[in-house]
């Protein structure tokens, strides 16, 4: 893994009263053609009694120029005022490369002393592996290296590796990523650092998957397809020993569009939709989320009690409405039967304006938030007829679960978001949702935890995970453009922190005074490909290059497999059920629902997906039920029409 | 060498003490010839640049030393000095940038050895330092024994820059120039090597009078006079020379921006003058600053006193931001 080489000395530490070497920070010059540059590791050898041993490492945080010119004014007068004769004069002026480097790491580390005035050397593999304490998790029985890039500088590269226990718990977790829109380096980064976890996720932590969320294009909607990588990149996947493989097990998850058949994805390409799995959620699903959809200004104490009583004593139990009605209340179709039959009970019985303590006034607003819910969130939220979920219970070991909620309403988003996480959270805590940690990856955080605006229950479930995930193995890959304005507490306890290409007005705000002019620079014109990472591990950014994930990129992904168009009702249901069951014949499902009420097919389809039976057709067919012919209207008799009148006038 | 024998002589009994002279002021000519032979025109004359282009040599060597000396000790009044002397030829190529490819130190010390102790001279000449004596007059008297000093030290570094210039005379390339600062004329190979150039500073001597005294003088920038033989003297070699004016000397001084020209006697120098002289005003540019000779001061010499101070032993440079007050004598 560590390739060992000596190369020459690059330069020299020197040290003035103005400009001493301290513990944390030294100076050194190289020749004026050196390789060297902002972000190059380097390694100082002490030189001379007490110094002979010690070995300093240091990250090169800024670089100055200057030569042995007094003042500009001289530049002129030997110029005579024409800048073209300044370029030919017949000598050229002494000039230095000085460059500033803060200290990685002093070997041995105590007694921690100012650098040595000793000859600077590049940094090997191995001086790389030291000099970011890599070596503490590289070796030993029971190694945790995740390759997250190659540090490159000056025709040298080393792999860079992250610490699986401070990047996915138990020591520290999450990891943050910052960049600018547009150059698909974030999600990039994302995509490589997982297929690198789930090649390198140490055997002895157990079984880890991951959830993407993918809230805008096709960004993840081609992770089980190969993409275009280059020479380059097939050398630094061999470098860092990752393969260049896409991801090897991915389940999408989709909701339907508000027609309840054709899924609301990009992934909609006849060669790759059969793999998406409709994502539709019923009462129960929503009711327990509810104050993630409803207006906290709108509903308040009553009606919450009103939902919490839906929700603990009537919904998937037997009810008496009190009227003499009986209630067993599993869809949203129930619950609007159960409203009706208590306003129809408490207005013939006069029984005033209370129903069980909830005044009738809450009973109504409730009920039009509910059932406004299904209405907004059609396609992600049914009426009636059974869900479809995530597999809690059941996460594979290295499979990418990604809940496509790109086109979703936002509000369809909060609720998704919202719900998925709680879910990994409640299994998480009882060790039995199939893997032992999970990653979850959350774009645009500017949008979902913002540093500023209201308290969401977004916003509470990302810092529930920020903050106490890492005990539970729910880890937070978060993405965002601006890190400034995204809640303190959900960037603050990410261990590990990515930036790629950023903003200048970003750099120029306070959380990036640490960084010097020259980073920032170097951050404001990053090349794609490059990031600047901060670990645990780590005690200075380090700048690494990763190669293109070996998936397909979204733009690209929608190119080759163009989504398909909305198909006709019909359609849809026979490609619905010839997915579950191939034998199913198109033309027998269209004469089976024509003249069908839609909604009485979308519930038996949804049955028989839920129920996934041998024989799909005949479930579907009975879960249909027969065909209720139209009765025949009653003859009446009716009395014979008088006898036509006389045309006469009179 | 380092301070080992004055640490030696210190234990043997002088008495320490540190003085440092004002800034070596550069080598002045040690004597200097008095009239000169018209060469080129009958009596001295003003030349403009005219449309001479300049020489370009492919490659250029410049030639400069330096001395640095300190008073380390006294054995009574005797002063026993440190004295160090440097020479170096940095070679400017096609890529304009100087690389040294020649350089040479010496070390040693100045004293009356009969003047000391027994210890302390048992001492010196046990350590292996070369040991340059002053006269025995010089000596008893500290107000001429450090004037005696510096000469000695001088002297030694005149020999040191020409023993380097001539060895280097040896591989000098068909294309390749050697410019040396100051005369050429104390070495009969430099004085007679015909891409061998003196630039002199310093305008101790005088080789006119009257109206061509003027007229060298008072040259407008970038103009040289004719060219001349100065008289000889002494060993002097035969040489020609002329004088130059680098910067317009109007507001300043008189030897603002002057330089006189050394190179051999013979008449192919004097066909090349004005092109010698054309090379040598671009090589105005860039400043010599932040030496205080920077208008008669070509860069590349500067160069080479900038390498070899850098070099120099840094116990015999007073620190330029040291707290402590400087000592007097």
């Amino acid at each position: 893994m560590i390739e060992r080489r000596d190369p020459p000395p690059i330069g020299r530490v020197v040290a003035t009263e103005q400009k001493p070497a301290t513990p944390h920070q030294f100076h050194f010059w190289t020749a004026n053609e050196t390789s060297i540059g902002i972000g190059a590791i380097v390694r100082v050898e002490g030189v001379g009694a007490g110094d002979s041993e010690r070995v300093v490492y240091g990250v090169v945080t800024d670089g100055f120029a200057y030569s042995d010119l007094a003042t500009p004014l001289h530049d002129v007068v030997g110029a005579e005022g024409d800048p073209a004769r300044a370029a030919e004069h017949p000598t050229v002026r002494q000039e230095i490369r000085l460059w500033t480097a803060a200290v990685l790491r002093q070997m041995p580390e105590e007694p921690l002393q100012p650098v040595p005035l000793g000859a600077v050397h590049v940094a090997s593999d191995a001086d790389v592996a030291q000099a970011l304490r890599m070596d503490a998790y590289l070796g030993g029985a029971q190694p945790t290296a995740i390759p997250v890039g190659l540090y490159t500088s000056g025709g040298l590269e080393a792999p860079v590796y992250l610490d699986a226990d401070f990047l996915l718990g138990p020591e520290a977790a999450h990891l943050n990523i910052s960049g600018v829109s547009g150059l698909a380096t974030k999600t990039s980064a994302v995509e490589f650092l997982l297929g690198s976890i789930f090649q390198h996720f140490p055997p002895h932590k157990g079984r880890i998957a991951a959830v993407c969320f993918n809230v805008k294009g096709p960004d993840l909607c081609f992770l089980d397809q190969p993409g275009a990588l280059e020479d380059e990149d097939r050398r630094r996947y061999e470098r860092l020993a990752v393969r260049a493989q896409p991801f090897e097990r991915v389940r999408y998850y989709a909701p339907f569009k508000a027609d309840g058949v054709n899924l609301n994805t990009l992934r909609t390409h006849p060669e790759l939709v059969g793999d998406v799995e409709p994502l539709v959620w019923g009462l129960r699903e929503v009711l327990d989320y509810a104050e993630v959809l409803l207006n906290r200004d709108d509903i308040d104490a009553k009606a919450d009690a009103f939902i919490d009583f839906l929700s603990d004593r009537v919904v998937d139990k037997e009810f008496d409405d009190g009227f003499g009605g009986a209630h067993r209340v599993v869809t949203f179709a129930d619950l609007e039967r159960l409203f009706r039959s208590i306003f129809d009970g408490l207005e013939l019985s006069a029984r005033g304006d209370t129903w069980r303590t909830h005044h009738i006034a809450t009973i109504r607003k409730v009920r039009n938030r509910l059932s406004n819910i299904s209405t907004r969130c059609k396609g992600l939220v049914t009426d009636d007829g059974p869900s479809n979920d995530l597999p809690w219970g059941r996460f594979e070991d290295r499979a990418v679960y990604v809940v496509d909620v790109a086109n979703v309403d936002p509000l369809g988003q909060d609720l998704v978001f919202a719900r998925a996480v709680s879910k990994l959270r409640e299994h998480l805590e009882r060790r039995d949702l199939g893997v032992d940690a999970v990653v979850v990856f959350v774009d645009e955080l500017n949008k979902y935890a913002p540093g500023d605006g209201p308290e969401t229950y977004v916003k509470k479930m990302l810092l529930d995970i920020a903050e106490r995930g890492r005990y539970l193995g729910l880890v937070l890959f978060g993405a965002e453009q601006f890190r400034s304005q995204v809640h303190r507490r959900v960037v603050g306890n990410a261990g590990s922190i990515v930036f790629g290409r950023m903003d200048s007005d970003e750099l120029a705000t306070p959380g990036y005074q640490v960084l010097s002019p020259a980073i920032k620079i170097k951050l404001a014109t990053l090349p794609i490909g490059e990031l600047m990472v901060r670990h645990p591990h780590f005690t200075q950014p380090i700048f690494v290059r990763f190669p293109r994930p070996p998936v397909l990129r979204g733009r690209d992904g929608v190119e080759r497999f163009p989504p398909a168009a909305d198909l006709p009702f019909e359609d849809a249901v026979v490609r619905q059920l010839v997915k579950l069951d191939r034998r199913v014949r198109p033309n027998l499902v269209k004469d089976l629902i024509a003249d069908r009420r839609e909604e009485d097919v979308r519930r038996a389809l949804a049955h028989t997906r839920q129920t996934r039976p041998q024989d799909a057709l005949a479930h579907f067919k009975k879960q249909l039920g027969g065909r209720v012919a139209p009765a025949a209207a009653m003859q009446r008799e009716s009395v014979p029409p008088l006898n036509p009148i006389s045309d006469e006038p009179y | 060498m380092s301070r080992s024998w004055v640490d030696a002589i210190l234990a043997a009994g002088a008495v320490p003490a540190s003085y440092v002279p004002d800034a070596s002021v550069g080598r002045t000519d040690l004597e200097e010839f008095t009239g000169a032979d018209p060469v080129e025109d009958p009596e001295l004359r003003v030349h403009a640049r005219g449309g001479a282009g300049p020489l370009a040599p492919a490659a250029v060597g410049f030639l400069d030393g330096i001395e640095q000396w300190r008073v380390v000790g006294y054995a009574g009044v005797t002063p026993i000095v440190r004295a160090y002397v440097a020479a170096a030829i940095r070679l400017r190529g096609a890529d304009r940038r100087p690389h040294t490819i020649a350089e040479d130190t010496d070390e040693l010390a100045i004293t009356r050895l009969d003047h000391l102790p027994a210890a302390v001279r048992a001492a010196l000449e046990g350590t292996g330092v070369r040991v340059v004596e002053i006269s025995a007059d010089d000596a008893g008297q500290p107000a001429r024994a450090l004037p005696a000093a510096r000469a000695e030290v001088q002297r030694v570094r005149a020999a040191l820059e020409r023993r380097l210039g001539e060895q280097r005379l040896t591989a000098l390339g068909a294309d390749e120039w050697l410019v040396v600062d100051g005369v050429l004329s104390d070495s009969p190979a430099l004085s007679a090597h015909p891409r061998a150039l003196g630039v002199v500073k310093s305008h101790g001597a005088e080789y006119f009078a009257g109206p061509e005294l003027e007229r060298a003088l008072t040259l407008p920038a970038a103009h040289r006079t004719s060219v001349f033989r100065p008289k000889r003297r002494g060993a002097r070699r035969e040489i020609y020379s002329w004088y130059l004016r680098l910067w317009p000397w109007h507001g300043n001084d008189l030897l603002y921006g002057l330089v006189r020209v050394e190179a051999r006697a013979h008449p192919d120098t004097v066909t090349l003058a004005s092109r010698l002289s054309a090379w040598l005003v671009d090589e105005r540019a860039p400043l010599a600053t932040p030496d205080r000779r920077w208008d008669r001061l070509l860069y590349p010499i500067h160069d080479v006193e900038t390498y070899l101070r850098a070099r120099a032993p840094r116990d015999l440079i007073p620190h330029p931001a040291s707290r402590l007050p400087r000592t007097g004598s």
